[in-house]
């Protein structure tokens, strides 16, 4: 059952970007490790690679004392290192023991062994009894659970596989104060019977109830580790940030007068949970906070995209928008951030591709030459690399296609801009040109919403940034709150005062 | 993107050549110009019923139009019926017959974008219910009789002895261009059928491009079904059901991606031509049925396949 396991300079990286420059780790029975960082730090894509999602481009793992390389997840839960991911990876239309036993069936001369599967998920089930309802049983199908059950079936999935060391990513972000504290229990179980786990968490409170040291990284490289008894919230904090000081170049405020342009008021969606928020002409608000705390449906709610509670009203009155193109007449506009399945028509030609929001105004029978000359002029602005405005979509590199997805707005002239994490997987050289774009149209007065999983895109870019957690704003960071400071600890504290 | 490539419908068009010339070299007095009239003729009403199902296949979604052959039976049925032998009602019986049709297809496009129900299970079952509208309309009795200007129409040689039909159906060739290439509606059809998120994130109302879409379909197979009604004279309640597979296969042979958001009249214009020369030359070799529709079958296989290597599906 004893379990030491090492990883030192692993780096990986993904095509030009480098996801991880030096990652070391080290975790034995009976120990309980955080592994911590900012957004982007490399956290992910260590925990990948030790469970053999990803393979490394370099560097050492060692288990129990022997050099590994695992190929495939099978391998490494082979060797008995199991995660529990946040992403889901259950099937709805099969049942809860069948998920769980899912290519790991217990046989009996050759034929699946159904009893036994029936009485040891129960068994697993019962670890979690009072925390879910008496309706959740073996053969309950996943696809009626609620998240949070969900997310329970995922952790036992795992448990299923009986692993030595245990991988928790972000496992309580679905779960109740009940079943939080149920799965600490049941940590410090794992723990006595000397299982080695690992918690990626975000969660400070966590991190100090459950952990007995952190390992933390800081733009995909190991920063060190620390005892949790030793050390305090911000003093982690301080660790996850270089040396606390923002490199943050000040953005000149734009000389125009700050007129409001949009108000969210106490918005709901599946996701939100009471956002109220004003959009300025002219500024660039920035959206914050770690993934997943709703960021998007702030954005698809304002543009139409999603149903919603509440009241936004645009230029002083309250609208309702049930579609995009109603939102698109009042000039808004929206580049997603998945671009190749949100934002793209992949083998369509890029001239299809910029003019799709604006055919109409090409007349009955289409104005060719027009919308083609429109199109050239804008393919100018954006500096788009291309061969000629036929080629199909799919033939532009991820910087060109973005955009590409930028620009078929800009020939309608927006005002209000909404962007949901737009420069995701795009090279640096791409992105500044992305800002460049961003900031000559917030001269201009177009009001820009810009969700953003890069902190020093938020930093460097926006005028005023709202930190979000758990479908709420947590902070409003602006002048001189505007920190990486106060940006990390506003995303990885639960209790934080608005700052104004 | 620098590999060579041959445009689907160029190679379509080859074969149609290549098969036409096979017939001459197996068959000799099979390459003539009267037969080859023949077979423009019979692939115009192929082709017109295939112009919908063209821009359904487009349209994506898993879309697919197997209601056309019932409605063209029904837009037959009820010109018969009302022109009746007069050439003054044609043209009242033709603007009912494309109502109706338009009718049909849109109940199709409310059931699959509102109902969601899949296009092969909503078309299916709208076929039977064709079939039963035209029992009701009939009561089993097909009276009437064809306009003798629709027989004109379609069997009188205008030019070169080429028939109207055919002419009619390079007017509808062009008009087609017009819609897929150069209107708002066409720019949307291509879009949805590529990616209905982007689409509608752009703005596109995808219900209604695609309920437009079955409209039309509709409405096609029931102008195709006026127009074979010229060239029977008659009608008889399985009129149109041998056209439902064709004009499937039609659009594909023409290179129209069966995922959608890529594709041209054009194509199933050179497709309908391929299929009817290669029913033609098989009739020709006079085989026995059996064999006929196993060697049918066989090249359709063959060919899609081929299709499938050179084209392959999206991404």
């Amino acid at each position: 059952m004893n379990i030491t396991f090492s990883a030192t300079h692993v780096i990986k990286r993904y095509g030009g970007v480098v996801a991880l420059a030096d990652g070391n780790l080290s975790v034995r029975s009976g120990e309980v490790l955080a592994l911590m960082g900012a957004n982007g730090s490399g956290k992910s894509t260590l925990s990948k690679i030790i469970t053999g999602v990803v393979a490394p481009d370099a560097g050492q793992l060692l288990l129990d004392g022997q050099p590994i390389r695992f190929s495939s997840p099978q391998m490494a839960r082979a060797h008995g290192i199991a995660a529990v991911y946040q992403e889901l990876s259950l099937i709805p239309d099969l049942t809860v023991a069948e998920n769980i036993w899912l290519a790991h069936e217990p046989t009996r001369l050759g034929r699946v062994d159904t009893r036994a599967i029936t009485r040891r998920t129960t068994a697993l089930l019962e670890l979690f009894r009072g925390t879910i309802q008496p309706g959740l049983q073996p053969d309950t199908a996943v696809g009626d659970l609620p998240p949070d059950e969900r997310q329970i079936v995922e952790i036992l999935k795992t448990l299923a596989w009986e692993p030595r060391l245990i991988i928790l990513d972000e496992a309580t972000a679905s779960l109740d104060t009940q079943q939080v504290n149920r799965l600490c229990e049941l940590i410090a179980d794992w723990k006595a019977r000397d299982m080695a786990i690992v918690m990626v968490s975000h969660r400070m409170e966590e991190v100090f109830r459950l952990a007995d040291r952190a390992t933390v990284l800081r733009s995909g490289a190991y920063v060190g580790d620390v005892a949790t008894a030793e050390t305090s919230e911000a003093a982690l904090v301080q660790m996850m940030i270089e040396g606390g000081v923002s490199p943050r170049q000040a953005t000149t405020p734009n000389p125009g007068a700050i007129a409001v342009r949009a108000e969210l008021d106490n918005i709901h969606t599946r996701t939100l949970h009471g956002v109220s928020l004003t959009i300025n002409a002219g500024e660039i608000l920035g959206l914050g906070g770690l993934g997943g705390q709703g960021q998007p449906d702030v954005l698809l709610a304002l543009f139409g995209a999603i149903p919603y509670r509440g009241t936004i009203s645009l230029d002083g009155a309250p609208v309702r928008f049930r579609h995009p193109h109603q939102a698109m007449q009042r000039r808004l506009a929206y580049v997603p951030g998945d671009r190749g399945r949100e934002g793209l028509l992949a083998n369509r030609s890029i001239l299809e591709n910029l003019q799709l929001p604006s055919w109409s105004r090409y007349g009955w029978f289409t104005r060719m030459r027009q919308a083609h000359a429109d199109g050239e002029a804008v393919a100018k602005t954006l500096r788009l690399v291309r061969d000629s405005l036929r080629a199909p979509a799919s033939s532009l590199s991820g910087g060109n296609a973005q955009k590409l997805v930028l620009g078929k707005w800009l020939l309608r002239d927006p005002n209000v801009l909404l962007l949901n994490d737009p420069t995701k997987g795009i090279d640096v050289g791409a992105k500044g040109e992305f800002y460049r774009l961003l900031t000559e149209l917030r001269n201009q007065g177009v009001a820009i919403v810009l969700y953003s999983s890069d902190d020093d895109e938020l930093l460097g870019l926006c005028d005023r940034v709202l930190v979000m957690r758990d479908g709420q704003i947590s902070a409003t960071l602006q002048g001189p709150t505007l920190t990486r400071t106060a940006l990390v600890s506003a995303s990885m504290s639960a209790a934080q005062a608005e700052v104004a | 993107m620098k590999r060579f490539t041959l445009n689907p419908v160029v190679i379509a068009l080859l074969l149609a050549a290549g098969l036409f010339a096979l017939g001459g070299v197996i068959r000799p007095g099979f390459a003539n110009y009267t037969l080859a009239l023949n077979i423009l003729r019979l692939a115009a009403f192929l082709a017109i019923v295939a112009a919908g199902q063209t821009l359904v296949v487009i349209s994506g979604g898993e879309g697919i139009d197997l209601s056309v052959g019932a409605v063209v039976t029904l837009g037959a049925i009820l010109v018969f019926r009302i022109a009746n032998g007069s050439n003054a009602l044609l043209l009242p019986a033709l603007a009912l017959a494309l109502l109706v049709g338009a009718l049909i297809g849109a109940i199709n496009g409310v059931g699959i974008t509102l109902l969601r129900v899949p296009p092969l299970v909503m078309t299916l079952g709208m076929t039977g219910v064709v079939g039963g509208l035209i029992l009701v309309i009939t009561q089993g009795r097909l009276v009437g009789a064809p306009a003798p200007a629709l027989n004109a129409l379609v069997s009188r040689p205008l030019v070169f002895g080429i028939p109207g039909v055919v002419l009619l159906w390079l007017v509808l060739g062009g008009l087609m261009w017009v819609l897929l290439e150069r209107t708002v509606y066409g720019k949307q059809l291509f879009a949805i059928g590529m990616n209905r998120t982007t689409a509608r994130l752009s703005g596109v109302r995808v219900p209604l491009v695609v309920i437009a879409t079955y409209a039309l379909s509709s409405m096609l197979a029931a102008l195709g079904g006026v127009v074979l009604l010229g060239y029977t004279q008659n009608v008889f309640l399985n009129l149109g059901a041998p056209y439902t597979l064709p004009s499937i296969a039609a659009v594909v042979v023409g290179g129209t991606l069966i995922a959608g958001g890529m594709g041209s009249y054009w194509g199933t214009m050179a497709g309908a031509l391929v299929l009817t020369i290669l029913t033609s030359l098989l009739t020709a070799l006079t085989l026995p049925e059996s064999a006929r529709q196993i060697i049918y079958g066989l090249t359709l296989l063959a060919l899609l396949a081929v299709y499938g290597r050179e084209r392959g599906l999206r991404q």
